[in-house]
C-alpha cells in the first residue's frame, strides 16, 4: 500500500452543489485530490476538467486484433493447413468465415476493454482501497483535498463557505 | 418561425424537375427495344424508392411517438411534410399500375396473360401458380387500399399535430389522440409494406422469393429516410432555420443513421449467406445474375452502404460536424438508391428480354439492343443505363429529388417550423445525447 | 442538471424518494433474514434442480437412448429448449443496450435483473447441446486449439460451430457487463456492511471508491459495451436460426428466419422478464421502482415484437404457398393440420393472438393479467421451437422415414430441472446482490423520480425546491443515523487523526443552516429550475464558447450582462489560444437586451455586428 496521505474533505447532499463547489474551487485555483460520488454526476467532468476517456479506442484495438485473429486464423486453417470442401465451395468461403469472425471481435474487445478498465483504475479482485466516508456510496457527494498541496486553513473556509454540510479529516 | 420557400429555390428545385423530366423523357427513346423498358424501369425504381421514403417517415415518427421518445420532436414536422409525400407517390405508383394492366410496358414478367394460359406455349406453370396474387387486380388494389389508408393515417395525425400547434391545451388531449392513430397506423405499415414490396419489387423477378426481402427493402427505405431527413435539416440550418435543432438531434441522427446501416448489412448477409450456403439453384440465380452482370454495383453496394457510414460515423466528433455527417447521408442517400437499382433493372430487362423475343416472332432472335446485355449480348459490366446507371439515370433521379424536395418544402412552409405546444416539446428543446 | 421533462411522463420512481431511501429499500432484501416465501422458493427450485441432475446423470450412465429421439426426429425436446433458453436469454441485453441506447430510462428498473435473467438463461441453455453430443467430457473438441489429433480442426464452416462461438461469446460478455454494472453496488453494500460480510463485499465490488474519474470511465464502458452487445444479441438469435436456415429443409430454409428469431427472442425475453418481476417486485416490496409504468413499457414491447412474430407466421405461410415449391407448401399444411398440429395452434394462439389484449390501456397495467398472459407466452415460445423443429422433422423427403416422437420421462425431467436450475440461481442473486441498479436509479432520480415529475409532482418550488428541502430533512435524519453507523467501522480510521476530526455534529449542523441561507439568497438553485439560457443567441458565442462560459459560471443572459469584457476575455484566453480572436465586446450588452426580452433590440443590434464584432 501506497504511503499514507492527510486529507481534508467536504461532503455535500446534493450533486448540484457538489457541481458549484468544484467549480468555485476550481476558480479559485485550489488542487482537488478527488470528487467522490455515489452515481455517475452528469456535468461534472467538464467542470472538474477531466479529459474524455479514450477506454473506447482501446476497445477498437481490440477488436480489430480480433477481427484478424478470427479471419486471417480461419483463413490459414482452411486454406493452408487443413483444407476442407463443404457444399461445394471453396476453401476460401468469406460468408462462412463472417459469423465467427464478429463473434471474436466482440469478444475480443469486450474482455480487452474491461481488463484495462480494471487496471487503470486499480480495481480488482481482492483489492482494498482506503474508504475516505461510508456513505460515499450512498447519498453524499464528497470533495477531496491532500493537505500536503493545498493550504487546510484556505480549504477549510472554502468548504464551509461552498455549502458543504460536513467537513473532516483523515489519514488514509 | 415559419419556413420561407424562396421564389429562388423554387427556381432551383424546378430546374432540378425539368431535367429529370428531360432525362425521363430521353430514355424513352434510348436503347429502345420497342417497349421503352429503360423508361418503365426508371420511372418505377424513382417512384418506389421515394415513395418508401415517405412511408418510413411516417412509420418511424409513429413508432417515436408510441415509444414516448422526446427527442425529435422539434423537427416533427419534417417528418409529417416527408410523410405527405405518399399523396405524390402513391398515385406514381397507381400509374405504373394501370400502364402494367393495359400492357403499356413490361415491367413484371407475370403481366403478360399468356403466362397463365395453360393452352399457349409460354406457359408457366410457377407463375400460374402465383397468379392468385401477382396479377393487376391486385397490384392496384393493394396500391390504392394500403395507400388510402396510410394517406388517412398521417395526415390525421399531422392534422392533430397542427391543431396542437396552434391551440394546445392543458390535457394534452390532442396529443394522446395522435398516440392512438400512431399506434393503429403500426401494423397497417408493417402488412402493407410488406405486402406492396413483394408486389411492386419482388414480383419483378418473378420466379424468384425470399421471405426476408420485405426487411431488407424496409430497411434500404428506412436508412434512405435517416439521410434525407439529415440534409433537409442542415439546409433548413443553413438557411438560418431550426436554430433549435442542435448537434446533439444530429448527433441522435448520426447514431439512426450508423445503427440503421449496420441493420441494412446484416438483412443483406443474412439473406445472402443463407441463399449463398443453401446453394439452391432457384435461389441463387438471383445473385448469380447481379454478381456475375452487375459486379460493379453489387460490390459498390455494400462499400457505400456499410463500409463507408460504419467507418465514419463509428467516431462521435463525426456525427457531430456538418461536413461529416452531410458527406455519409448523401453517399448513403445515393448508395441506397443505387440498391433499388440493382433490385429492380435486372429483373426488369431480363423480363423484357424475353417479351421481346416474343414480340420479336420467337424465341432467339437476334436483338443487338443494349438491354440485352444482361444475357450476355455485350460483354462489358460498364453499360451505363445497363447495368450501372447512366446519365439519363442520374439526370432522372434528379428530378425526383427535386420534385420530392419541392413537395416537401412546400408542405414545410404553410405551418410554423416548430410545435410548441407539444408535451415533449422542452425535452426536445434540450435534449443531451 | 434535470430540468426538462415532459408534464405527461409518469414518474418511474414513485414514493418520494431520497438517495439514501433508494440505497436502503434496494440494499434491504440482501441485508434481512430470507422470507419465508423466498425459503419455500428456493427448497422447490432445489428440488427441481436435483431431479434434472439425477436425470442428466441416468442420461450420462445409460447413454442418449434414454431419450425418445429416432433416426428421423434427431432434434427433439433437447434442442427446443435450448432455443427456448437462449431466446429467454435476450431481453437482458436488449433492456440493458438498445434500451440505454435509445435513452429508455423505464430500463433503470429492470436491466439489473434481466442481465442476471440472461445469465443463467444462458447456462440453462449450454447444456443442452452440452449433454445432447453423448460423450459430454470430450465436448472440448469443439474449440480450436492445437492438438495431437491431426491437428483436427473443427469445421468453421458449420453453424453449429458459429452457434458454439456466438453463445460463448454472449455469455462473457453479458457476465463481464452484468458485473461491470454490479461493482459500484457491490461497494455501497460493502459500505453499509460488517465483519465477514463487509470482507465478501469488499472482494466483490473490486475496491470501487466513487472516484469521479471511475465513473466518467464506467460509463464510457458501459456504453461501449452496450453498443457492441446490441449487434452481438441480434447475432446470436441470428446464428441459432442460422442451424436450421442454412439447410435445404422445407420450413427452415427460408431467409426470414435471422429477424423472426430475433423477434421472437425479445418477445420471449421480455415475457420471462414480466414474470420474475412481477414475483421480484412482490417478494422484495419494489412496487416504487419497478412501477406499473415499466410494466406497461413491456406490455408494448411484448405486443409489438408479438405482431412482427405473427407478421413473421403469416409472411412465411404465404410465400410458401407464393413459392410454387410443393415441399415448401406441404411442410406448412403438414404444420397446421398435420399431426404437431396442436402446437402450431398453441403457437398462434399463444404468440400471436394473446398479447393483442394489449391495445387495451387498463389491461396493459393489471398485474394479474400480465402475469397470465407472459406464462401464456412463454408456453407459446415454447411451442413455437416444437413446431420448428419437431414438427418439420418428422415428415421428411421420404415418407418412408415419417415418425412421431414425443419425450421420455429423462428428457421431461433435464426440462424441469433447468427451470429448477433457473430459480435457484436467481433467487440466490437476489438475495446476495440488488436486483434493482441502485446507482443508476440515483441518476435519473432528478428526471424521473416523483418528486420532480408527473401529475403528483410538487411545483411550487419547480420541483426542485421542494426536493431540496426533503432532502434536507431526510439528511439530517441520516445524519445522525450514520454517525451511530460510524462508532462500528468508521471510528479506528478516524481516531488516529482523532485531533484533525474538525466536524462535530454542531459543526455540521451550522455548515447546513449556512447553506440553506445561501441558498434562499441566491442563484444557483433558482438558476437551475429555470433553466439556462442559450447564450449561442449572442452573435459572437458558438458551441464551445457557450462551454466554457458555463464552466465559468455564466448560465444565463442575466449572468453575462453582468460579466465585465475583461472576465470574458480572461476566459477565453485561459481556454486557448484557438479563442483569442474572439472579441467579446459587445456580448455583455446583447445578454443585457435578451435578458430583458428585447429581441427586436437585439436582432438590430447583432445586424449592426459583423460575428460579434462592433464595426
Amino acid at each position: 500500500m501506497a504511503k499514507s496521505k492527510d486529507i481534508i474533505y467536504g461532503l455535500y447532499n446534493d450533486e448540484e452543489h457538489l457541481i458549484e463547489a468544484v467549480r468555485a474551487a476550481r476558480a479559485d485555483h485550489l488542487e482537488i485530490m478527488d470528487v467522490y460520488t455515489p452515481f455517475p454526476v452528469h456535468g461534472l467532468d467538464p467542470v472538474l476538467g477531466l479529459s474524455e476517456s479514450r477506454l473506447h479506442i482501446a476497445g477498437f484495438v481490440y477488436g480489430m486484433l480480433g477481427t484478424l485473429t478470427a479471419f486471417l486464423g480461419m483463413t490459414w486453417i482452411f486454406t493452408k493447413d487443413w483444407p476442407i470442401i463443404f457444399g461445394g465451395k471453396p476453401y476460401w468461403s468469406v460468408p462462412a468465415f463472417i459469423p465467427i469472425t464478429f463473434e471474436l471481435t466482440v469478444l475480443f474487445a469486450s474482455i480487452g476493454m474491461v481488463v484495462t478498465f480494471y487496471i487503470i483504475n486499480g480495481l480488482g479482485p481482492g483489492v482494498v482501497n482506503p474508504t475516505i466516508d461510508l456513505r460515499i456510496t450512498d447519498d453524499k457527494f464528497c470533495i477531496a483535498f491532500d493537505k500536503s498541496e493545498v493550504d487546510t486553513s484556505k480549504v477549510e473556509s472554502f468548504l464551509r463557505g461552498s455549502g458543504a454540510s460536513e467537513i473532516h479529516s483523515k489519514t488514509i | 418561425m415559419t419556413y420561407e420557400f424562396s421564389g429562388k429555390s423554387k427556381m432551383w428545385l424546378l430546374i432540378g424537375m425539368v431535367v429529370g423530366a428531360v432525362c425521363l423523357g430521353l430514355s424513352w427513346f434510348s436503347g429502345d427495344d420497342g417497349l421503352h423498358t429503360r423508361f418503365w424501369s426508371n420511372f418505377l425504381h424513382n417512384s418506389v424508392f421515394f415513395t418508401g421514403i415517405a412511408l418510413m417517415a411516417g412509420f418511424f415518427m409513429c413508432c417515436s411517438i408510441t415509444a414516448w421518445a422526446g427527442w425529435y420532436v422539434v423537427f416533427k414536422r419534417v417528418w409529417e411534410s416527408i410523410s405527405m409525400f405518399l399523396i405524390i407517390g402513391i398515385p406514381l405508383m397507381l400509374l405504373i399500375g394501370v400502364t402494367v394492366a393495359l400492357h403499356m410496358n413490361h415491367l413484371y414478367h407475370w403481366a403478360d396473360p399468356t403466362m397463365i394460359d395453360p393452352t399457349h406455349e409460354n406457359y408457366d406453370t410457377i407463375i400460374a401458380g402465383k397468379s392468385g396474387f401477382l396479377n393487376t387486380k391486385w397490384y392496384i388494389g393493394g396500391t390504392v387500399v394500403f395507400g388510402l389508408i396510410w394517406i388517412f393515417f398521417l395526415s390525421r395525425i399531422r392534422s392533430i399535430s397542427l391543431a396542437e400547434g396552434q391551440t394546445g391545451g392543458d390535457g394534452f388531449e390532442k396529443h394522446y389522440g395522435i398516440r392512438k392513430y400512431a399506434a393503429l397506423f403500426l401494423p397497417f405499415a408493417g402488412f402493407g409494406s410488406a405486402a406492396m414490396i413483394w408486389q411492386w419489387i419482388m414480383s419483378i423477378d418473378a420466379h424468384w422469393y425470399s421471405t426476408m426481402f420485405a426487411w431488407y427493402t424496409g430497411a434500404s427505405w428506412f436508412v434512405s429516410m435517416i439521410a434525407i431527413t439529415i440534409l433537409i435539416l442542415q439546409y433548413l440550418k443553413g438557411k438560418g432555420y431550426y436554430d433549435e435543432v442542435s448537434t446533439e438531434h444530429f448527433h441522435d441522427l448520426g447514431k439512426f443513421l450508423f445503427a440503421f446501416s449496420i441493420f441494412w448489412t446484416y438483412l443483406w448477409f443474412s439473406q445472402y449467406m443463407l441463399i449463398w450456403y443453401a446453394n439452391v439453384g432457384e435461389e441463387t440465380i438471383y445473385f448469380k445474375e447481379r454478381v456475375t452482370k452487375y459486379p460493379v454495383l453489387f460490390y459498390a453496394n455494400l462499400v457505400i452502404n456499410f463500409v463507408a457510414p460504419f467507418f465514419i460515423l463509428m467516431r462521435n466528433d463525426t456525427k457531430r460536424k456538418m461536413g461529416s455527417l452531410g458527406f455519409v447521408a448523401g453517399l448513403v442517400l445515393f448508395g441506397h438508391w443505387l440498391d433499388f437499382f440493382l433490385m429492380i433493372k435486372p429483373g426488369v430487362l431480363h423480363t423484357a428480354h424475353l417479351a421481346g423475343g416474343d414480340h420479336g416472332g420467337g424465341h432467339g432472335h437476334d436483338h443487338g439492343h443494349g438491354h440485352d446485355v444482361a444475357h450476355g449480348a455485350h460483354e462489358s459490366v460498364f453499360e451505363l443505363g445497363f447495368t450501372i446507371p447512366g446519365l439519363l439515370e442520374i439526370g432522372t433521379f434528379i428530378g425526383f429529388l427535386c420534385l420530392f424536395f419541392f413537395f416537401v418544402f412546400t408542405v414545410l412552409s404553410r405551418v410554423p417550423l416548430i410545435s410548441k405546444n407539444d408535451p415533449y416539446i422542452e425535452e426536445s428543446l434540450h435534449h443531451h445525447t | 442538471m434535470s430540468g426538462h421533462v415532459s408534464p405527461i411522463r409518469e414518474p418511474l420512481v414513485q414514493g418520494h424518494k431520497s438517495y439514501h431511501d433508494i440505497t436502503e429499500d434496494l440494499c434491504a432484501p440482501t441485508e434481512r433474514k430470507p422470507s419465508a416465501a423466498w425459503v419455500i422458493g428456493i427448497i422447490i427450485s432445489l428440488s427441481l434442480l436435483g431431479f434434472g441432475l439425477f436425470c442428466i446423470a441416468w442420461t450420462i450412465w445409460h447413454g442418449i437412448g434414454t431419450w425418445n429421439l429416432n433416426r428421423t426426429i434427431g432434434w427433439g425436446w433437447d434442442i427446443t429448449n435450448f432455443v427456448w433458453w437462449i431466446g429467454i436469454g435476450h431481453a437482458g441485453t436488449l433492456i440493458s443496450a438498445i434500451l440505454l441506447l435509445f435513452r429508455q430510462k423505464w430500463r433503470t428498473g429492470v436491466n439489473r435483473a434481466a442481465e442476471a435473467m440472461t445469465i443463467f438463461a444462458v447456462i440453462c441453455a449450454a447444456l443442452f447441446p452440452g449433454i445432447h453430443v453423448g460423450r459430454a467430457w470430450v465436448v472440448f473438441y469443439f474449440f480450436p486449439y492445437p492438438n495431437t489429433r491431426g491437428p483436427l480442426w473443427p469445421n468453421f464452416n458449420s453453424p453449429l460451430l458459429w452457434d458454439l462461438f456466438a453463445i460463448s461469446t454472449y455469455f462473457t460478455v453479458s457476465l463481464l457487463f452484468w458485473y461491470t454494472g454490479l461493482v459500484p453496488d457491490f461497494a455501497t453494500v460493502r459500505d453499509r456492511a460488517k465483519g465477514f460480510r463487509r470482507k465478501i463485499y469488499n472482494f466483490l465490488s473490486f475496491g470501487w471508491t466513487g472516484s469521479a474519474k471511475h465513473w466518467q470511465r464506467w460509463e464510457a464502458l458501459c456504453l461501449v459495451l452496450a453498443g457492441i452487445a446490441t449487434p452481438l444479441v441480434l447475432s446470436v438469435h441470428t446464428i441459432v436460426s442460422f442451424d436450421f436456415a442454412t439447410s435445404v429443409i422445407p420450413g427452415w430454409h427460408t431467409t426470414i428466419f435471422p429477424p423472426y428469431f430475433v423477434a421472437g427472442a425479445i418477445f420471449s425475453g421480455f415475457a420471462m422478464v414480466l414474470t420474475l418481476m412481477i414475483i421480484t417486485r412482490k417478494l422484495f416490496n419494489l412496487e416504487n421502482y419497478i412501477t406499473i409504468g415499466h410494466i406497461e413499457s413491456m406490455n408494448k414491447v411484448i405486443l409489438v415484437t408479438g405482431t412482427i412474430v405473427g407478421v413473421a407466421y403469416l409472411t412465411e405461410l404465404f410465400i410458401a404457398w407464393y413459392s410454387g415449391y410443393v415441399y415448401e407448401q406441404f411442410a406448412f399444411f403438414n404444420r397446421a393440420v398435420g399431426p404437431y398440429w396442436w402446437s402450431y395452434f398453441g403457437m398462434m394462439f399463444c404468440n400471436v393472438i394473446s398479447p393483442q389484449v394489449f391495445w387495451k390501456r387498463s389491461w396493459r397495467r393489471n398485474i394479474a393479467l400480465t402475469f397470465f398472459v407472459s406464462i401464456v407466452i412463454n408456453i407459446g415460445m415454447w411451442f413455437e421451437r416444437f413446431v420448428i423443429i419437431a414438427t418439420t422433422l418428422a415428415r421428411e423427403y421420404l415418407p418412408s422415414s415419417w415418425s412421431y416422437y414425443s419425450p421420455t420421462w429423462v428428457e421431461i425431467g433435464i426440462f424441469i430441472g433447468t427451470i429448477g436450475l433457473f430459480f435457484t440461481l436467481y433467487l440466490v442473486f437476489a438475495r446476495v446482490a440488488p436486483v434493482v441498479a441502485i446507482a443508476e436509479v440515483k441518476s435519473i432520480l432528478k428526471t424521473a423520480g416523483d418528486q420532480y415529475t408527473g401529475p403528483d409532482a410538487i411545483h411550487s418550488h419547480h420541483g426542485h425546491g421542494d426536493h431540496h428541502d426533503h432532502s434536507h430533512a431526510m439528511g439530517l435524519a441520516a445524519n445522525t443515523d450514520h454517525h451511530d453507523h460510524s462508532d462500528g467501522g468508521h471510528l479506528d480510521l478516524s481516531s488516529s487523526t482523532a485531533s484533525s476530526a474538525i466536524a462535530s455534529s454542531a459543526v455540521a449542523e451550522e455548515t447546513v443552516s449556512i447553506e440553506t441561507e445561501s441558498e434562499a439568497a441566491d442563484g444557483p438553485r433558482i438558476r437551475s429550475t429555470v433553466g439556462p439560457d442559450d447564450l449561442k443567441k449572442i452573435e459572437g458565442i458558438g458551441p464551445k464558447i457557450s462551454e466554457l462560459l458555463n464552466a465559468g459560471g455564466i448560465n444565463t443572459f442575466a449572468e453575462l450582462a453582468d460579466t465585465s469584457v475583461e472576465r470574458l476575455k480572461t476566459i477565453l484566453t485561459e481556454a486557448g489560444s484557438r479563442y483569442q480572436s474572439h472579441d467579446p465586446g459587445s456580448w455583455p450588452e446583447q445578454a443585457s437586451l435578451a435578458r430583458d426580452g428585447k429581441w427586436e433590440e437585439l436582432k438590430d443590434l447583432q445586424d449592426r455586428l459583423d460575428g460579434g464584432k462592433f464595426v
